[in-house]
């Protein structure tokens, strides 16, 4: 067989063992889609290479302003007007009944003050934070559907309350990993699961490699992190004589066979996996810090997740979803939020200054909400100590970094803070605007499923452009 | 025999002719554009107003056919073909003139418009002819392959000098010849057994039943080898786990309902026995349906009440929080693409955009599932013995029964009295009893098996359709009946109770053309890695068209006659020439068919982790052959049983099997993904339980009564492959044992990783914690690991 033959065969089995993937997939590259759909037999090499089903790093049909998403989900739904959307109105109410809502005003037990340049007004629970605030996009005028904790968390992470592929699985399809060593999408919880479990980091009807790997933080052991990652017995440079015995066998096995790529891409996950046991356990090995960094984090459970995920966005891990939750203020509000604001406040703000000093930030999309929000009135549940009721119709979410203008309020919501009003954004213009600044068609970043192609936004979605650096 | 083949006889066909001239006119790129760029625009944007189903047709003009676009409307012509600026359409569109504005809410997005305006640009291309109303698809919809009668196609006649062994193989060959390939020659003896066990039980076979086999010179030796392995009892864990990938089957609810409902379905493996025990029995399919939709309602469940477990497949999936809608949407999918290969949900929000399967059909079958419950006691479906252990079992179930229903009624006057710890207490108490009863029903052996039934409510009720979707948005009332696309004109009615049993009977029906197609090509697929028709759940429009659709046909109609056997037709493919091919490649024929769709050799397939798993196990002689009986609790998946029996937990799946491209239990999933994954290698490098596995095969007497190291290499090759290694092979592994040998006495050093910091609940680091120090790892011997690289090494994992 001459070369060029062996080559001709080998692109074409590497082609049509993709050819499941390829008939599914949509990226919003037009050659692609258009022959992914007539289910043409012959694409362009490197079409063939774009659409495959793999980690490999790929560019995104439009300019990307971001590179990587770090999700920071406050579960639990944190109260917007204890936080970052302040009320006055609310203070002169206090105890009164407010027009079209049922039971009363309920002031912030907290103080607003203006900080930064930009004079945004800022909750004393967020000390910190206030002090990146130029640094710091807050959309007000966020809105779901249906204000239950499980359902509102899936929709926010999957754009559906069905079973469909979370942001994070879109985005590595989408994008793919800068790192082959690592996954490329790690979802990190400090214990069990949030609500909604896997479905909130699921690849659903996306190929299974676009799952995230979902990692709790607060396990004892480094091996516990990921499934099978140190060999109890064998030390590594053994491990990659017996590695190479290995390749050899497969060589001799696929002589007669039809050069299959799925037995090929076996050899490249083998490299891949030997190399992640040191790789991956290096990331989330905190030792390897200097003091004054595990200090400037914080050395608590939320401060070690974020120096996790800043070691990771290193690596070029391309989407870490970090569940700080434990927002679900019905009562005692008071004394709780705080706390919870405490987690996040000090991790998250040396986070930022962490990656600006880096370069990592421009790059690095940060986002920082619920769920939900809240209502403005007491809970009638609250009791002496009282908190605040789900509310669907306003909840504050947070950009940073990733291409987004720093020091800016976007929309707004009414006088009492009960419902979005002026540019609302729904949880599928946020996911649009997300994949916008990743350098996406949110319309075009399809698969096709059933006979249908399905997308992140389901049929709507609009792009925040204001928010745009 | 004579049938009536009532199919689609009720549409009406208008301008057929026309429209079949019309999409012959247009390019297949023409025929593309229109489809994925112009019509979802028209549908979405123009419908509402423009087209025959309009509540009111606006302005005259109607949108929904080409005739409709070219005529125009009261203002005239809309679209001059070929030039855009010359349309009065595009002028609406870009909203450049404030009288002339359209869609009157929204402007398009500026790629839709730039898409009409290339639409036009092109001379309009366009497939669509007019129709009358919904009730009415153009003709590609009603001919499509899928739903016509199963046609009686003669056995082809071809020259083939003896190949063929079959009818099947005569179909296969003649496909073959129209593009100038040939048939691999037959894989050799041991190839072929390790493909036929793998195939049927899930197992790699014995060397004992790889040598009877190669001893037996016989003609019929193979079929001997099919018969035995059919009548395993392994045979229905293979298949059965097949079936559960449809079944969407899960051990847990997902999501509870809210307060009273446990997360755990105690008695989900009532119906994965169910499934095993059916495959095994050889169950004919036509009442595997019956069963599964309505085992309830057919007298055969009071002689035989464990047949009441079948109603698992409508009871398994999730409860959604309860949300009757989401319940009942997941038992319409589940039994229309198991069964059907349709996807009807899609008709949930509006008509199917491919098929003909209206809106209202969906609410019709919403009505059949709206009209059922799920009893709060579920029958027992298995003699109770009135033993100690049943005894005390019984003893602390009423005593949390008791202790539930007590809190159940102080619940409410506690929410009254506004006491808000006591009520949130009480009702943590009574999640946690709950849980208990729920645990104590999936672990005691005691515990009677109970099945997971569907029951008709007293009446009957039809459902409204939902517009949009929307249950706050109430259209007509519809009949609780089949889908009109495999209905004769004047579909009856169900009456019976909810119409489940009407509706099972109409799938099982022999004049429903999909049922056994869809049925043979899950069996197909599983034989040889794809189906005639390459997505498994849906052979709508939108599916590719079969690679051998007579042969397909001619199987269903085997199917049929012969009593719907599953095991015959398993047969039948098994003793094919077809299906005994080697797996050679050969570069001329990957050119002309390189996805190898025509069969010119057996595909190299990838072992699900079912049988990898089980395999390793069976390797190792610590299979635990058990069959049946209650889920194994067990995350890391390390247990000796087969991994059939291992607990599902649709919420939490374990690591391992997502890794693996196990079925996702939220969704039919007649063919699951094949990803290479780092996981997986990680998986065979590293788990205790493949390091185990190698350390077992070197302990075997069988191999240490070995002397010389090439006969314990052959040990190793025969256990592991079912076959002898060759010449190079040997040197090969020779070579690694002999320098591991060596290497053995100078390196010891294992490249430690710290642990990490711990951190206690206050944040503050941990000192080394006592019970956590690790143990000094003993490292493999020469012999241990090259053992374990041949578990790693490809032909471990595949079967040619």
């Amino acid at each position: 067989m001459n070369p060029d033959e062996h080559k001709q065969v080998d692109l074409e089995d590497r082609f049509l063992t993709r050819r499941q993937f390829l008939q599914r997939a949509g990226m919003g590259f037009g050659a692609l889609s258009l022959a992914s759909l007539l289910g043409e037999g012959l694409l362009s090499v490197a079409n063939a290479q774009e659409a495959e089903a793999t980690l490999l790093p790929k560019t995104p049909p439009l300019p990307a302003r971001a590179k990587h998403v770090v999700h920071i989900f406050a579960q639990g739904a944190p109260s917007h007007v204890d936080t970052w959307d302040y009320k006055p109105s609310l203070a002169k109410y206090d105890g009164q009944s407010i027009p079209g809502m049922e039971g009363v005003a309920m002031a912030s037990p907290f103080t607003f003050s203006k900080k930064g340049k930009s004079g945004i007004e800022v909750s004393e629970v967020f000390p910190q934070m206030g002090e990146q605030v130029d640094d710091l996009c807050v959309i007000k005028s966020m809105y779901t559907d249906i204000p239950a904790h499980e359902v509102a968390t899936i929709m926010m992470n999957t754009g559906s309350r069905l079973v469909r592929p979370s942001i994070g699985s879109w985005v590595l399809y989408g994008l793919g990993s800068e790192n082959q060593n690592m996954p490329g999408f790690v979802s990190l919880r400090p214990g069990g699961p949030p609500p909604g479990g896997t479905a909130n980091w699921q690849s659903s009807f996306l190929p299974g490699i676009y799952q995230g790997v979902s990692i709790n933080t607060k396990v004892p052991t480094l091996n516990q992190l990921i499934e099978n990652i140190r060999n109890p017995n064998t030390p590594l440079p053994e491990q990659r004589r017996q590695l190479d015995l290995v390749h050899k066998l497969n060589e001799l096995h696929s002589q007669n066979l039809q050069k299959e790529a799925q037995l090929e891409s076996r050899l490249e996950a083998f490299e891949m996996a030997f190399k992640m046991q040191t790789e991956a356990t290096d990331a989330f090995d905190l030792n390897k810090e200097p003091q004054t960094v595990r200090d400037a984090y914080g050395r608590t459970s939320q401060g070690n997740q974020l120096l996790i995920t800043r070691r990771l966005i290193e690596r070029g891990v391309r989407f870490v979803q970090v569940w700080a939750g434990g927002w679900d203020h019905h009562q005692d509000l008071e004394e709780k939020l705080p706390d919870r604001a405490k987690d996040i406040d000090q991790p998250l703000a040396a986070f930022i200054r962490d990656l600006k000093q880096r370069g990592l930030f421009d790059s690095t999309l940060i986002v920082w909400g619920g769920e939900f929000g809240r209502k403005p009135v007491r809970d009638r549940n609250g009791g002496e100590n009282p908190g605040r009721d789900h509310n669907a119709k306003a909840f504050t979410t947070i950009l940073a970094g990733g291409g987004v203008r720093g020091g800016m309020t976007y929309g707004a919501t009414d006088e009492f803070g009960s419902a979005s009003v002026t540019d609302k954004v729904h949880v599928h213009d946020l996911h649009a605007t997300i994949l916008a600044l990743l350098g996406f068609d949110h319309t075009k970043l399809t698969y096709r499923y059933n006979g249908r192609d399905f997308r992140l936004t389901e049929t709507s979605g609009e792009i925040i452009k204001a928010v745009f650096a | 025999m004579k049938r009536f083949l009532p199919l689609l006889l009720s549409v009406v066909f208008l301008s057929a002719n026309s429209g079949r001239a019309l999409a012959a006119d247009l390019t297949p790129s023409q025929l593309e554009f229109f489809e994925s760029k112009i019509r979802p625009i028209l549908v979405d944007n123009c419908y509402k107003c423009h087209s025959v189903d309009a509540e009111k047709i606006k302005g005259g003009l109607l949108l929904d056919s080409r005739d409709g676009v070219l005529k125009g409307g009261d203002s005239g012509k809309v679209i001059v073909p070929g030039d855009p600026e010359a349309s009065l359409l595009i002028k609406a569109v870009r909203y450049g003139d404030p009288d002339l504005q359209m869609p009157k809410n929204k402007k398009l997005p500026d790629d839709q418009i730039a898409a009409l305006e290339q639409w036009v640009k092109m001379g309009a291309p366009d497939p669509r002819v007019a129709t009358a109303s919904s009730k009415t698809w153009t003709d590609n919809k009603t001919n499509h392959w899928a739903w016509q009668p199963i046609k009686r196609v003669p056995v082809p006649e071809v020259d083939d000098n003896g190949w063929s062994k079959t009818p099947v193989d005569k179909f296969i060959f003649a496909k073959l010849a129209e593009k100038g390939l040939q048939p691999n020659p037959p894989a050799d003896k041991r190839t072929l057994i390790r493909r036929a066990t793998f195939d049927l039980i899930g197992l790699p076979p014995t060397p004992e039943e790889v040598q009877a086999f190669l001893d037996d010179s016989s003609p019929d030796a193979f079929a001997k080898v099919v018969d035995r392995l059919l009548a395993s009892p392994h045979y229905g864990e293979r298949w059965g786990r097949h079936w559960l990938d449809v079944a969407r089957y899960s051990d847990t609810k997902g999501q509870p309902r809210r307060n009273d409902e446990d997360n755990v379905n105690p008695f989900a493996w009532t119906y994965r026995d169910y499934v095993i025990r059916s495959f095994n029995e050889d169950k004919p399919y036509n009442r595997f349906v019956l069963e599964q939709i309505a085992a309830d309602r057919l007298s055969t469940s009071r002689q035989n009440p464990t047949n009441l477990a079948a109603l698992g497949f409508l009871t398994v999936g999730d409860h959604f929080m309860g949300m009757q809608n989401d319940i009942i949407n997941d038992r319409i999918d589940v039994v229309a693409k198991g069964f059907l290969a349709l996807t009807v949900t899609c008709a949930r929000c509006h008509d199917h955009k491919f098929d003909p399967i209206p809106q209202k059909d969906y609410y019709s079958f919403h009505g059949i599932f709206a009209s059922c419950v799920e009893p709060k006691l579920e029958p027992v479906v298995s003699p109770i013995k009135v033993t100690p252990a049943f005894e005390t079992y019984h003893e602390q179930r009423d005593k949390l029964a008791f202790e539930q229903s007590n809190l159940e009624t102080s619940l409410p006057k506690l929410r009254k009295n506004k006491d808000q710890e006591a009520f949130k207490e009480a009702r943590r108490t009574l999640q946690r009893v709950v849980h208990d009863i729920a645990m104590l029903d999936l672990t005691n052996t005691a515990a009677p098996m109970h099945a997971m039934v569907l029951e008709d409510t007293v009446r009957g009720h039809d459902s409204p359709v939902f517009l949009r979707g929307d249950p706050g948005n109430r259209g007509e009332l519809v009949p609780r009946r089949f889908l009109q696309m495999l209905s004769a004109p004047n579909r009856p009615i169900y009456t019976n109770g909810s119409g489940r049993l009407e509706l099972a009977m109409a799938i099982a029906s022999k004049n429903n053309p999909l049922t056994p197609r869809v049925m043979i090509n899950r069996i197909w697929e599983h034989h040889f890695g794809e189906g005639f028709v390459p997505t498994p759940d849906d052979f709508g429009m939108m599916s590719e068209p079969p690679s051998h659709p007579e042969l397909l046909d001619y199987l269903a109609t085997q199917f049929m006659n012969n009593g719907w056997s599953v095991k015959k037709i398993h047969r039948l493919i098994m003793l094919s020439s077809v299906y005994q091919e080697s797996a050679t490649g050969n570069p001329r024929f990957a050119e002309i068919d390189p996805g190898n769709r025509l069969l010119w050799r057996a595909n190299t397939r990838r072992l699900e982790f079912e049988p990898l798993r089980d395999s390793l196990l069976a390797i190792g002689g610590m299979l635990d052959t058990n069959l049946y009986g209650r889920p194994v609790q067990n995350r890391a998946l390390d247990s000796n049983r087969r991994t059939i029996y291992n607990l599902v937990d649709r919420a939490n799946i374990a690591d391992v099997l997502v890794n693996f491209d196990f079925a996702n239990p939220d969704m039919v999933t007649g063919a699951r993904y094949q990803t290479t994954v780092p996981q997986q290698a990680l998986y065979l490098m590293n788990n205790p339980l493949v390091i185990n596995l190698a350390k077992k095969l070197v302990a075997m007497p069988d191999f240490l009564d070995r002397t010389d190291d090439e006969s314990k290499l052959q040990f190793l090759y025969e256990r592991i492959y079912q076959r002898l290694p060759e010449p190079v092979e040997t040197q090969l592994g020779l070579e690694f044992v002999t320098s591991t040998q060596l290497l053995d006495d100078s390196t010891n050093a294992l490249a430690a990783i710290p642990p990490p910091e711990q951190l206690n609940a206050k944040g503050k680091p941990v000192k080394h914690p006592v019970n956590n120090t690790p143990k000094k790892p003993v490292p493999l011997t020469a012999w241990q690991e090259y053992a374990q690289a041949l578990l790693q090494a490809n032909e471990a994992s595949f079967v040619n």
